[in-house]
């Protein structure tokens, strides 16, 4: 098929590329942008290392056209560093164990970024159901749990010290 | 695993959206939510020329009571594209249909259920181990009489097609008496969503090949029964049902006055059991009742080595979480 | 466990962490080249066939198509083992499973290609093919490998000690046969390589070859290139960017590895192969489906006399580890308890499946299921408290083992202790509700083999450190890091011995040209040997510096106490030794000389030119302490080694050399389980392992590798298996091979035993193997306390757990599991049961050759 034109909005940038109409929108974030963080561990939508935001929501990028994102704000894990540091969940991930061999990691980045968006404190059940859509193999994700818990509570001190 | 190449046709409204079915109808297929149909396409099981993606579509989504004039009328209408998340929170359906949210949540995934729609979950693709494979696989085995062969390696012999209908919301919307709003060109129709499904594991659903389904009613009678989903799967998550049981009750003095069991993923079809309310209403709720509607359920049940876990011990799921489901709603307060 | 190091033992961060949880970290997938072309590979439909001819012209003749390649294009045969060649790039003469390579395209684009793998019209003749293990060892004809007759790959018969003896005298003898169904390792990470040729700058034509790899074991990937290719290895560099687990499914040379390389010599252009997921699983080197028939002999005291054991294991179409992997089972029946009489009869069959190979735990695991449900069931019979019987029977180290081990550290009663105490097994034990049960049991692992795969006095680890006059460390170190964190804890060992800050330390790792030979990331051998590899390059640099370092502060290098980024001279209580060396004086103008006649110029106002000013002193920074040492030696480098204690190499008996290691771990690990006795569901709530791992280097790296082990072996004892029909995968995909979510995995407190092995790097041993196996024990165990039944073959699903269950309550029986007793399984069941149905061959599908024009020449 040929190669047809689209402004999409990744990271707070647009970019204008030529893609196919079948182009799954994680190919086109890692091939045609060097995005490469969001990664493919899957062929079937079961595993979730390819996460990323799609207007805040969590989506999965193999299971997504390019096209059908035209006009919509992708954020993937290249995107969620504040300020050119860590975000929290980030440095507590390296800190507590959260990362071993790190293929998944950037799945669950965006999964708990959007899980502390929406519920700032959640309990550990109902961290477990937000990350059951990403597998991880290394982990067995209990030291995820604690890396999350960290995170939630530099975020709060780091507000404290704000007010 | 590439897609095979195709022109995607990204209409913006519904009127668009049936014009486009009715021109290119045979090469066509609709793409909501994805999660079924793009891995079944790099698996290279559909290979349509044009895909129709109903994303920009903003009045297919939404959750809706229906009103006549200024009056609630107690009904509830879904727009087809609106997503299984949604669903899962909306506290109008938890309030009044809570047995929809409550199979919602069961669906794979959080993630997966932000991208996939109520309509896609209806018109879910049956499932089979010997079917859903890439090229390569299934040319292992000789494909199947579901796409590009002639046999059935589920039930060798036979020329039906047994895959297994995987949907988990249909088997609530089944015992909510759901009605679809399906439109074409021709102009739109209502049906009961018992009506929607064939039986068949191939073509499995009354769905012509220029026709939308646009919307999903429920019914203001349905309003206010206790309802329950139980799925049966492996893992606690990501898992399509390897069998599924969805139960309403209504009460009245201690009495059962409705009872409505549907199943999904024991056939090519998610069912409502037949004869159930016959067998439960009026009665006061023991465990002798919750067994015989086990037994029922079992009965209605014709799970095949469509996939994981033995048909047998699938079949038995059935009844133990039929049973379960009937006398948990009748007796807990 | 206190000590006084500033780095080891503290919990800290893996150094690449950060390019982890960014995005920024580079895998192979990755990476890509200018001009780069994407390889797919052609696989074979059918489990056993002669290929009668592969036409490739109509792919070839595709647009777009740079080059296809098949068997013929690199004949040699390859294979982990140098026993075991048995395996071709892509097939010569034969495929023998469903899934085996037979071509490859390499194309502009990944659709292109798999466009081109339907155009190439593959000829087989069908040889008739073998699913079950003990059917396969039966036939003679039509045999797999022509030189492997019966298809047994190999078969062990040890003994030790005198067991029939024993059995003779035993007061209770316990016997079961165990059933094990296949798992895979299913890293996140699909198998990916990029290889690229560069042309050779005095002839124009391909030169040298780089090859990047999703590998946990490059030089044995360069060894096997250079083998197939036919180049010197010296002419292949092989680099592992960052690897997305490895578990054992990369510690062999994959068949992608190699097509990659021939692909990109026939294309003339660099190429990528990523494995789909299904491919992943047809590569496969996972944990074979095991058959265990095992007895074993007890006294009235619960003091094991004579264990028995039968193992065969159903390998697959290639060698790969298996000779490796059915001597660990026998092996390592030894080295955890005391047992003074072994026999064991293990068989490697061949059978028309991908082949297995090495996974976490490897060979020992299923095995350790038996041994570990076997020996619970004799506590019950004996009355006895399954810890207690555990606790009699436990080695008294140092000790060398009735099979040859040697044994040093060995701190599993006291992890038996600390998971006795932490799960309060003595008050809760049989005392739950209905339904709810703990189980215990142990197991063991080897901290790297001690004999290398190719055997050789080689060292195994080889690690340069070089120092420069920036004050940066660079470690240079052959070993691979797949999420481990190998990179860190060479890091830590260099920055400990040195008392630098971590900061310092940069690793260069697993790339062929830049470091010194490590033969990889497996039989968890890489803080043993590597660190310890590390901790001998960094003392010899210590040396170096704190030699330097002693003449400018007028103290003898032994006393300088290296740490927090100082030198020190002495503790400060000693005084500044007497020693005065006449030439002290004149070595510094030496020194300056150097620099002065070297770097005068640019050195003018530095810090070198400001130190030489003042006179000696108490401590020095360590970059001028470094500064010093570069100027008095002229070059800062350090290189250690370490190959395994001739002691420690096992026995003389053929197959000794599998199962001798200079140390092993040990774990103890309680289960606390729930049985739904309506639905057979099987809910883990938590599990205790302590882990002897000698001493934890980083804590909290230690507790995620016991963690992700246990957890591994819970998915092996409730959910994962690759189910089989007819030799035809039939869950090759992460939706259908259930790796547990986060939903249904336990909690898991992991308690480090620290038994300081006198031989490990500060005393440390491996962390990532040795727990696995006793998960899945321990479960079993804990569904027994629970409801009182004993399963014989994992995974324990809800189908093999409510049919145990009916059966025990004598209620109707149901086909539940389709003819095999899940408490007496006899053999392996294949999906759909007996039903035995296979298809006509392909007919239909639009891509089928059939279906295509018959002359060549049709348009495409």
């Amino acid at each position: 098929m040929k190669k047809e034109l689209i402004e999409l909005r990744v990271n707070g940038l647009t970019h204008e590329l030529a893609i196919e109409p079948s182009a799954l929108l994680l190919d086109v974030l890692r091939r045609d942008l060097d995005l490469t963080g969001s990664k493919r561990g899957c062929d079937d939508s079961s595993c979730g290392a390819c996460t990323v935001l799609v207007d805040g929501t969590p989506m999965l990028a193999c299971t997504l056209l390019a096209f059908s994102c035209e006009g919509q704000e992708i954020t993937t894990v290249e995107g969620i560093s504040e300020h050119g540091s860590l975000a929290a969940i980030q440095k507590a991930y390296g800190d507590w164990g959260g990362a071993q061999c790190g293929y998944c990691t950037p799945g669950f980045m965006i999964t708990v970024k959007h899980l502390l968006t929406v519920n700032p404190d959640p309990t550990e059940e109902e961290i477990r159901s937000a990350l059951s859509g990403n597998l991880c193999r290394c982990t067995g994700y209990t030291q995820m749990y604690a890396a999350i818990k960290a995170a939630i509570e530099a975020e709060k001190k780091g507000m404290a010290t704000l007010k | 695993m590439s897609l095979p190449g195709f022109k995607l046709l990204r209409p913006r409204t519904t009127a668009e959206a049936i014009a486009l079915l009715a021109q290119h109808a045979g090469n066509i297929r609709i793409l909501a939510g994805g999660t079924d149909l793009l891995p079944s396409m790099q698996q290279k099981l559909f290979a349509p020329q044009y895909l129709l993606d109903l994303r920009r579509i903003a009045e297919l989504k939404g959750i809706r009571r229906q009103r006549d004039g200024a009056v609630d009328i107690g009904a509830v209408e879904i727009g087809a594209l609106t997503a299984l998340t949604d669903i899962e929170h909306s506290d109008l359906l938890r309030r009044h249909f809570s047995v929809l949210p409550d199979a919602a949540k069961t669906i794979a995934s959080p993630v997966l259920r932000n991208m996939g729609t109520i309509g896609g979950n209806i018109c879910l693709d049956t499932r089979c181990l010997w079917y859903n494979q890439s090229l390569q696989w299934r040319k292992s085995c000789g494909f199947c009489i579901k796409k590009d062969g002639d046999l059935c390696h589920v039930a060798p012999g036979g020329t039906k097609c047994w895959a297994a209908f995987s949907g988990d919301t249909p088997a609530a919307l089944l015992c909510l008496d759901a009605e679809i709003e399906i439109a074409s060109a021709a102009g739109i129709r209502r049906v009961k969503l018992a009506e929607f499904y064939t039986g068949l594991g191939d073509n499995y659903r009354k769905l012509a090949a220029d026709e939308l389904l646009t919307r999903v009613f429920l019914p203001a009678s349905s309003a206010g029964h206790r309802g329950v989903y139980r799925k049966l799967r492996v893992r606690g998550s990501i898992d399509y049902p390897l069998a599924g049981v969805a139960v309403v009750l209504k009460q009245s003095n201690g009495h059962i006055e409705d009872v409505r069991v549907a199943l999904t993923a024991v056939n090519p079809a998610p069912v409502l059991v037949k004869g159930a309310t016959e067998l439960l209403a009026g009665r006061r709720m023991t465990e002798e009742w919750a067994e015989a509607a086990g037994v029922l359920a079992a009965q209605t049940a014709k799970p095949l080595t469509t996939s994981a876990l033995t048909p047998e011990y699938r079949r038995e799921m059935i009844r133990v979480f039929t049973k379960h489901a009937v006398f948990s709603l009748a007796t807990e307060t | 466990m206190t000590n006084d190091y500033s780095i080891i033992g503290k919990s800290i961060a893996m150094i690449d962490a950060a390019g982890k949880t960014t995005g920024s970290g580079k895998y192979t997938d990755d990476l890509s080249l200018p001009g780069m072309l994407y390889g797919k590979i052609l696989h074979s439909p059918h489990p056993h066939a002669r290929i009668k001819s592969i036409d490739t012209s109509r792919a070839e003749r595709l647009d777009g198509v740079v080059a296809v390649i098949t068997g013929k294009d690199a004949p040699n045969p390859f294979g982990i083992l140098p026993v075991g060649h048995d395996e071709h790039a892509l097939a010569l003469e034969k495929v023998r499973y469903v899934g085996d390579n037979v071509a490859c395209v390499a194309a502009v684009s990944e659709a292109i290609a798999e466009k081109a793998l339907e155009m190439i019209a593959v000829d087989y003749e069908l040889l008739p093919a073998y699913f079950d293990p003990e059917e396969s060892m039966k036939t003679e004809t039509n045999l797999i490998h022509d030189n492997k007759p019966n298809n047994l790959e190999k078969d062990y018969h040890h003994v030790f000690g005198d067991p029939e003896k024993a059995f003779a005298e035993a007061d209770y003898i316990a016997e079961g046969r165990f059933l094990a169904n296949e798992v895979s390792h299913a890293a996140m990470e699909p198998h990916c390589t990029l290889a690229s040729f560069e042309l050779d700058p005095h002839t124009g034509t391909l030169g040298r070859l780089t090859v990047w790899s999703s590998t946990q074991v490059p030089y044995y990937l360069q060894h096997k290139l250079a083998l197939v290719l036919e180049m010197p290895m010296s002419q292949i560099r092989v680099i592992k960017p960052l690897v997305g687990g490895g578990f054992g499914g990369k510690s062999e040379v994959i068949p992608i590895e190699i097509i990659a390389g021939i692909a990109a010599r026939a294309a003339q252009k660099p190429v990528k192969i990523t494995y789909t997921r299904e491919e992943v699983f047809w590569a496969h080197r996972g944990r074979p489906r095991t058959i265990v028939d095992l007895k074993t002999a007890v006294k009235n005291d619960g003091i094991i006399t004579a264990v028995k054991a039968r193992v065969v294991q159903d390998g697959g179409a290639y060698c790969s580890y298996g000779v490796v992997t059915i001597l660990y089972s026998g092996a390592l029946l030894g080295a955890l308890y005391d047992i003074p009489n072994i026999q064991y009869d293990g068989y490697r069959v061949l059978t028309n499946k991908p082949a297995c190979g090495a996974m976490r735990g490897h060979g020992t695991v299923n095995v350790r299921f038996a041994f570990e449900s076997q020996l619970d069931e004799i506590a019950a019979k004996l009355k006895m408290d399954p810890a207690e019987i555990r606790r009699r029977n436990l080695l008294k180290p140092p000790c060398i083992t009735i099979n040859g081990l040697r044994v040093q550290s060995y701190g599993l009663p006291e992890c038996i202790d600390q998971i006795v105490t932490r799960s309060r097994w003595n008050e809760r034990k049989g005392k739950l509700p209905r339904g709810r049960g703990l189980g215990i049991a142990c197991s063991h692992y080897v901290s790297g083999a001690a004999n290398s795969i190719i055997r050789s006095d080689m060292p195994h680890s080889t690690v340069n450190i070089k120092i420069d006059r920036d004050g940066g460390v660079v470690i240079y170190t052959g070993a691979s890091d797949i999420g481990q964190g190998s990179d860190t804890m060479v890091a830590q060992v260099a920055a400990e011995t040195l008392g630098c800050t971590l900061s310092r330390v940069k690793v260069v790792a697993a790339d062929t040209d830049l470091t010194p030979i490590d033969i990889g990331s497996y039989s968890s051998r890489v803080t043993f040997m590597n660190g310890n590899a590390t901790l001998r390059a960094a003392q010899e640099v210590k040396k170096q510096i704190a030699a330097a370092a002693a003449k400018k502060m007028n103290c003898v290098p032994e006393e300088i106490l290296f740490r927090n980024d100082r030198l020190t001279c002495g503790d400060g209580s000693l005084t500044r030794p007497s020693l005065t060396r006449p030439g002290g004086a004149e070595i510094r103008s030496e020194s300056a000389t150097v620099s002065g006649r070297v770097e005068g110029q640019i050195l003018r106002g530095s810090l070198q030119q400001k130190r030489k000013e003042e006179g000696p002193k108490d401590s020095m920074t360590f970059e001028e302490a470094v500064v010093a040492a570069i100027d008095f030696h002229g070059a800062l480098s350090g290189t250690g080694s370490y190959a395994p204690p001739p002691e420690a190499r096992g026995g003389k008996h053929k197959g000794a050399g599998v199962g001798p290691s200079p140390a092993y771990s040990y774990s103890a690990q309680v289960a606390e389980v729930s049985v739904d006795e309506d639905t057979g569901q099987v809910t883990v709530h938590k599990v205790w392992a302590a882990h002897d791992c000698g001493r934890a280097l980083n804590p909290v790296s230690v507790e995620g590798q016991v963690i992700g082990s246990v957890w591994m072996g819970m998915g092996q004892a409730l959910t994962e298996e690759m189910i089989w029909k007819d030799g035809l995968l039939m869950n090759p995909g992460l939706l259908e091979y259930r790796s547990p979510s986060s939903v249904e995995s336990p909690e898991v407190e992991a308690i480090i035993v620290e038994s300081i092995d006198p031989e490990g790097p500060f005393g440390a041993k491996e962390a990532s193997e040795g727990s696995l196996a006793a998960t899945i024990p321990a479960i079993a165990n804990a569904i027994y306390d629970a409801v009182g039944i004993r399963l014989r073959e994992s995974p324990f699903t809800p189908e093999r757990v409510l049919a145990a269950l009916r059966a025990k309550r004598s209620a109707k029986p149901l086909n539940l599991t389709e003819g095999v007793d899940p408490t007496a399984p006899t053999k392996f069941r294949e999906h759909g049961g007996e039903l035995c149905f296979k298809g006509k061959g392909p007919k239909r599908h639009e891509f089928d050759p059939a279906r295509q024009p018959a002359h060549p020449g049709g348009a495409d």
